[in-house]
């Protein structure tokens, strides 16, 4: 029995191994290049009211690579995690209203600059403040990573005031629409094409420290991808098909239609669900997909650390030990972004999103999992396990047909808690850019900046899943106990 | 059988320690077949630990058991093998609770293969009339009584056809009305011939039914000998002072 459990871990460990590695290798195969790109940075990157992705930069791009004869796959994971995943290889290019900065130069290689804008500063309709100077002693929000934050750091001690930094343009304005925050600084087309779109703020400064708008690959890697973007996008300007993408997200007409069509949609909680019910069932999909699928892998993991932990076998005691320590130990966030983003900036290997948030899932919950698998078999009474091996029964045998029956019932409770807390940590995995439910409800309100209805249906949505489980649970329980 | 062959049970300077406590402090015992041995003395003096350490229940220190011809101080000994042959016995009987009472007689002899399942059920059937439950087969032991659960719990241990029978203060848990049925099943197994060993407070039992009782204090063996040289001529002052105090109370 202990030599098949040590069968079963390496099973188990090879066939993640090879999961990885066709992933890898298919990748390889096929010549298509993935590209990230911001999910709320309209008009650059943002989600239709359809719930395709569009914006300059996505127009852009596949006109290019149609223009260039190259296959793309688009990854709208936000403007943090694009970066990363290129950095990290997980990604080939990054197309998100990407300012060229000297630091920026160290990581990446970028292209021929495809539009220029400057940073404006943002407050609401009812402010007082006017110019920088109105900044004393206030706060300020920005978004992580942009040029927009680099500005207003550069003029931080000069006006004295503090910041908070988004991950989210959206979650930026609203803490200036909400009042937290006095002002936001973001690209002046952006801005401009947000407030036109209904986000409650004005434009009080004239773009300054302007940049320029740059396709970018990891220094280094893909020069070929680079030249044929730069070659598609002349190829554009050329024929008149850049000026036409521009006009349709910032011509006198796209803004009065937008506008149109904004004013014109239901947002009362239940439109909101008519209107984006899609995306919130495909989301709600994903959600599922990852908690299930975790939660058996979770489950696996957990029986075997935790067997590991009891069988009278130091080795196997130290080693799920370490490992249990390890990974409960690690915040989920942590775990998820060193899967996905520090585990192939060091081996070069690319790795999914779904599946690295699968590992961190199984990895996280498995060490929870264990804990309470070798509590519980600890709490069955030792003279149990004595008696049966008096019998003559060896000890896998014995811990199979009396330990683990008994255990299991003693466990059971603490597995009906632990899926309910895989089915809540899915949404973490939002960070990496997997469209589970959280970060569909994020993109959402991106659109249409329905924070409290959106997150109320999010938030209602989770809280019948968890019901609905939890249900589930509780009869197989009662059968179990029968 | 010549005289070596029929020893069950050898065991020479047994050694036990718990860190730096040393619980048995070489003891020797030799158990002849179909001898009921019976084992008395103050608690703590190391009778059980010394039981126990006859199955491996506890690893002995320094020292050789042998049982049946199998060396099992030695760890190439497969224990599993030699353990199907000895029976052994709980003062807390320790049966299944997930299992019923049929299904904890079944067991051991199903899942090593020592019977198929219709005439392991056969078998399990039979001793459970042995022991006088034969209508508790369907039942699960939280159900039981402590007498009950204490000889299904015998009815289990002989399902393997053992040679050998342990038990460990197995009517110590009892509550007193209970003592006599399982008694009653064990003089039952002694007359059949069973070699067996018992650790006890039961100086009656250990009068009538014990070929041999052996005193033992401070992980010694004191003083050994039948019945009626140890319980109306005990020689050991420490065996003497014993009995007063137990056969007085």
């Amino acid at each position: 029995m202990r030599k098949k459990l040590i069968w079963f871990a390496l099973l188990c460990s090879t066939v993640f191994g090879a999961l990885l590695a066709t992933n890898s290798a298919s990748q390889a195969a096929e010549k298509t290049y993935t590209i990230g790109t911001d999910i709320t940075y309209a008009p650059f990157d943002f989600q239709g009211a359809n719930g395709q992705y569009t914006g300059i930069d996505i127009d852009l791009i596949k006109a290019i690579a149609k223009a260039e004869n190259i296959k793309i796959q688009l990854k709208p994971v936000g403007f943090n995690a694009a970066v990363q995943a290129v950095e990290a290889n997980q990604m080939d290019g990054v197309i998100a209203g990407m300012t060229i900065t000297n630091e920026r130069k160290q990581q990446f290689d970028f292209s021929d600059p495809y539009y220029y804008a400057g940073e404006v500063m943002a407050v609401t309709k009812d402010s007082k403040i006017k110019s920088f100077k109105d900044l004393r002693g206030k706060h300020v929000a920005l978004k992580v990573g942009t040029q927009g934050a680099a500005y207003a750091k550069s003029i931080q001690k000069k006006y004295g005031f503090t910041i908070t930094e988004f991950d989210q343009s959206n979650d930026m304005y609203n803490d200036v629409v909400t009042g937290n925050s006095a002002a936001a600084f973001e690209d002046y087309p952006v801005m401009a094409y947000g407030i036109q779109n209904g986000i409650d703020l004005k434009i009080v400064t004239k773009p300054a420290a302007g940049g320029n708008y740059a396709f970018a690959v990891k220094k280094g890697e893909n020069p070929e991808l680079l030249t044929k973007f730069n070659k598609g996008l002349k190829t554009l300007k050329k024929n008149g098909q850049y000026d036409k993408i521009i006009a349709k997200y910032l011509g006198k007409d796209s803004v009065a239609k937008a506008t149109a069509t904004a004013k014109k949609q239901d947002n009362s909680l239940w439109g909101l669900v008519k209107q984006n019910h899609s995306a919130l069932l495909s989301g709600l999909l994903q959600t599922l997909y990852l908690t299930v699928i975790s939660i058996i892998l979770a489950t696996i993991l957990g029986v075997i650390f935790g067997l590991m932990q009891v069988v009278p076998a130091k080795w196997a005691n130290w080693t799920s030990s370490t490992l249990i320590y390890i990974f409960r130990g690690m915040p989920l966030l942590v775990l998820a972004l060193f899967i996905y983003i520090g585990v192939p900036n060091l081996t070069g290997n690319k790795i999914s999103a779904f599946i690295a948030g699968i590992i961190t899932l199984t990895l996280n919950e498995g060490a929870y999992t264990a804990a309470f698998v070798s509590g519980g078999i600890r709490a069955v009474d030792r003279g149990q396990m004595e008696a049966a091996r008096s019998l003559g029964l060896p000890y896998g045998k014995a811990m199979w047909r009396v330990i683990l029956p008994q255990g299991v019932k003693i466990m059971i409770p603490s597995f009906i808690n632990q899926f309910i807390i895989t089915l809540k940590d899915t949404s973490i995995l939002s960070v990496i850019g997997i469209l589970e439910l959280t970060q569909t409800g994020k993109i959402i309100i991106a659109r249409n900046l329905q924070g409290f209805k959106v997150w109320t249906i999010v938030a209602i949505m989770y809280i019948v899943i968890i019901t609905l489980l939890t249900w589930l649970s509780k009869a197989v329980e009662r059968r179990i106990n029968k | 059988m010549s005289a070596a062959e029929n020893n069950r049970v050898i065991v020479t300077d047994l050694v036990k320690n718990y860190g730096s406590n040393e619980v048995l402090k070489g003891l020797n015992l030799t158990v002849k077949n179909n001898e009921v041995v019976c084992m008395i003395g103050p608690s703590g003096s190391g009778k059980s630990t010394f039981l126990r350490c006859l199955n491996k229940l506890e690893d002995p220190t320094k020292g050789k058991i042998v049982i049946d011809g199998y060396d099992i101080s030695d760890s190439k000994t497969n224990m599993n093998k030699v353990r199907e042959g000895i029976g052994m016995v709980f003062q807390h009987f320790n049966l299944f609770p997930n299992l019923t009472v049929l299904e904890n007689v079944m067991l051991a002899p199903v899942e090593l293969k020592k019977a198929d399942k219709a005439v392991a059920e056969k078998e399990a059937r039979a001793l459970l009339v042995d022991v006088g439950l034969a209508e508790k087969a369907d039942a699960y032991p939280a159900s039981l009584s402590g007498g009950q659960e204490q000889r299904v719990a015998i009815a289990r241990a002989l399902a393997m056809h053992p040679d050998i029978m342990l038990f460990d203060e197995p009517t110590s848990a009892l509550d007193p009305e209970m003592v006599g049925d399982v008694l009653d099943v064990m003089k039952k197994l002694a007359k059949q011939g069973m070699t067996m060993i018992v650790v006890t407070h039961e100086m009656g039992f250990a009068k009538e039914v014990a070929d041999r009782v052996v005193f033992m204090a401070d992980g010694h063996i004191m003083e050994e000998g039948n019945p009626q040289q140890i319980f109306d001529h005990p020689e050991n002052p420490r065996t003497q002072e014993f009995l007063r105090k137990v056969l007085n109370a």
